[in-house]
């Protein structure tokens, strides 16, 4: 019978495998976070990509009439889906559609059927806009069979555009926010942008400090 | 020659592993196959739109109709791109295989996990396999969504808003899952190689891995043996051999199968993206889901709004109705196989009758989807004056509780009423046996 006495060695083979795995799971882990960080683009806002700000013409957004102002008197009691026209730096006309979110719709009505919570400061003579984004899922909603209630097809949100487009049924939360408009000669002028949060907003604050930022990116 | 290859590949040793593997003599076994062809020819004619097909959204002149010089006729590279494939010989009967493939691949899957489910097959040792099972649902739903999208079309483009709208509506990191997930806000510039990316590289991968490790594990652990394997060879496996029955089988099968889809689209078209147009302003009346995404549609349109703000977070309705909701419903489908206790290995396929509670569960199960799917439709109902605006919510909202549950206690009572009549066929052929001693 041999005398040797097998010497435990400092680390078991084990220990050494689990712990080269360990190591080896959580640098493969950090690495793949932090390419997906990459998979998200960098934002950059450009006059296109803007929300409707004060003094925005509204123009059609039926491929139809694209970029043709809105007269008031082709307005009705039913939707037409409108655009913000703004200015680039260099003075020429934008069109604001590569946010999608920023679809308008505007209406005439009775000045007298315009009830709360409806700001009447913000419509002119019956004329009134609103966002056309449901604030639901961020469909667009429209007027159907000749009513003035707007209903969206995705998952049935309606709502009241007399009533400042507060919601009558379906699963949205908040009413589409409404925007202080006004007609100037032949073309209608915003003289707000939206003024609760549109949709993708989640509070009113959020929503009023990406507008000033905006604003003041865009001066 | 078979020596030479022997030696090299040990075809032996495959032929006895895998190909003489046993399949069981039940037209009900055929769903899991007609699942798998279905994969075949999706991957087949999706390399075929694959290489006619530009994945962008970067607006390009329309070659079908350039408009004028000052207004130009501008499309998305990707909308524009399909209309030229349905302009291809048979460009458009390729897009409908791949469609209607797509829809049967989910009905197969669905109809194969409820013959697992209605015969106990998912019992030990399968629970694994139910487990990849639910995940290969759950990513080959991924997969059609992604490919809807592809088209670009103005369907295309409001589902992905939704998409967008519910991937955003996670609460604390939405927006940054959104933005990670899309390219960027809504609608990014690369929104659609992204969605490409997913649709032709990473799901399919995934889907492929799991119809491997789907399939070893079934040839490891072997099918669940019909009924009449055990009359006829207890705790023996009976069946017809992979090489050289089965095979002649499944090649009649896939290619009459795949025939009939072929049949199938020839006749009924599929998404007309001219009808729909590229993506703009005006939004689609009655968009609606595919069949098997229904469900969540449905239970968006009748869950009530509202908000919590929780931590700084906001839990909204979009969130529990399309997140929340279905990850329950999923969840309590991977739960199934835990609902089993038994520490024995399960060879046969029960009868459905002999398990009334599972059954019975099963069926309610199914009938609450159907419920929330019609549920869907409630712009239609309320048109069509079966419902009102008012009471919509309320009665549809009733229906999803009450359908399930009477139908659970019907199913209970058909299984009762079978069973009495087959006690009562037993008692009596053993009287008449006696009788004839």
């Amino acid at each position: 019978m041999t005398r040797y006495k097998k010497q435990d060695p400092e680390i078991t083979r084990r220990k050494f495998i689990n712990v080269a795995m360990g190591t080896g799971a959580g640098v493969g882990v950090l690495s793949l976070v932090s390419a997906l960080g990459s998979a998200k683009p960098a934002f950059r806002l450009t006059a296109e990509k803007a929300p409707p700000l004060k003094g925005d013409v509204l123009v059609h957004a039926d491929p139809a009439k694209y970029g043709q102002p809105i007269k008031p008197s082709e307005l009705t009691e039913l939707a037409i889906v409108a655009y913000p026209m703004g200015k680039a730096k260099d003075g020429t006309p934008v069109i604001r559609s590569a946010e999608p979110n920023n679809q308008i719709g505007v209406y005439k009505f009775d000045p007298a059927q315009l009830k709360a919570p409806t700001k009447i400061e913000d419509t002119d003579n019956g004329i009134v806009a609103y966002s056309n984004t449901c604030t639901h899922a961020g469909c667009f909603p429209k007027s159907v069979q000749g009513s003035a209630i707007v209903n969206c097809p995705c998952h049935s949100g309606q709502y009241e555009p007399k009533e400042g487009c507060r919601v009558l049924g379906g699963p949205p939360n908040k009413p589409m926010p409404q925007l202080g408009v006004k007609a100037q000669g032949d073309q209608l002028v915003l003289t707000s942008s939206f003024l609760t949060s549109p949709y993708g907003y989640k509070s009113d604050e959020e929503w009023e400090a990406y507008l000033k930022q905006a604003e003041e990116l865009l001066a | 020659m078979n020596q030479w290859l022997d030696d090299r590949l040990h075809l032996s040793r495959l032929n006895d592993k895998f190909l003489r593997k046993a399949f069981p003599v039940h037209h009900s076994f055929f769903l899991g196959e007609i699942t798998l062809f279905s994969l075949i020819v999706l991957i087949i004619t999706g390399i075929l739109l694959a290489l006619a097909y530009e994945p962008s959204n970067s607006m390009v002149l329309n070659s079908f109709d350039p408009g004028t010089a000052d207004k130009p006729n501008m499309l998305p590279a990707a909308y524009h791109s399909t209309l030229k494939i349905n302009a291809m010989p048979f460009g458009d009967m390729l897009r409908r295989i791949h469609h209607w493939m797509a829809n049967i691949m989910i009905a197969a899957a669905v109809l194969h996990m409820m013959r697992i489910y209605f015969t106990g097959a998912f019992k030990k040792p399968r629970e694994i396999n139910w487990w990849i099972g639910m995940l290969l649902l759950i990513f080959a739903g991924l997969t059609a969504v992604t490919g809807y999208i592809l088209p670009y079309d103005n369907y295309a483009y409001s589902t992905v808003k939704v998409i967008y709208a519910i991937t955003a509506s996670v609460p604390w990191v939405g927006d940054w899952l959104a933005q990670a997930a899309f390219a960027g806000r809504f609608p990014g510039d690369g929104i659609i190689p992204r969605i490409y990316g997913y649709h032709i590289m990473l799901l399919p991968g995934i889907l492929l891995a799991l119809t491997g490790a789907h399939m070893l594990i079934m040839i490891k652990q072997k099918h669940t043996q019909p009924q009449y394997a055990k009359r006829l060879a207890y705790k023996k496996i009976v069946g017809v051999p992979l090489m050289t029955q089965q095979t002649p089988i499944m090649l009649l099968l896939a290619l009459l199968f795949t025939g009939l889809v072929v049949l199938f689209a020839a006749f009924i078209p599929v998404h007309p993206i001219e009808y729909f147009g590229p993506p703009s302003a005006s939004g689609v009346d009655n968009i609606k889901p595919d069949w098997y995404l229904l469900w969540v549609f449905g239970a968006l349109a009748i869950i009530p709004g509202f908000e919590w703000e929780v931590l700084g977070g906001v839990i909204n309705a979009e969130f529990v109705g399309a997140m929340v909701f279905p990850g329950i419903v999923i969840g309590a489908m991977f739960a199934v196989p835990m609902l089993d206790r038994s520490k024995d290995n399960q060879y046969y396929a029960e009868n459905p009758t002999n398990h009334p509670v599972r059954l019975a569960a099963g069926v309610a199960f199914m009938a609450m989807m159907i419920v929330m799917s019609v549920a869907g439709y409630k712009p239609e109902l309320i048109a069509g004056g079966l419902l009102t605006t008012q009471n919509a919510n309320t009665i549809l909202w009733i229906l999803t509780f009450l359908v399930p549950a009477i139908s659970y206690f019907a199913t209970i009572g058909i299984v009762r009423m079978i069973r009495a009549l087959r006690e009562a066929d037993e008692r009596d052929s053993l009287a008449h046996a006696h009788a004839d001693d």
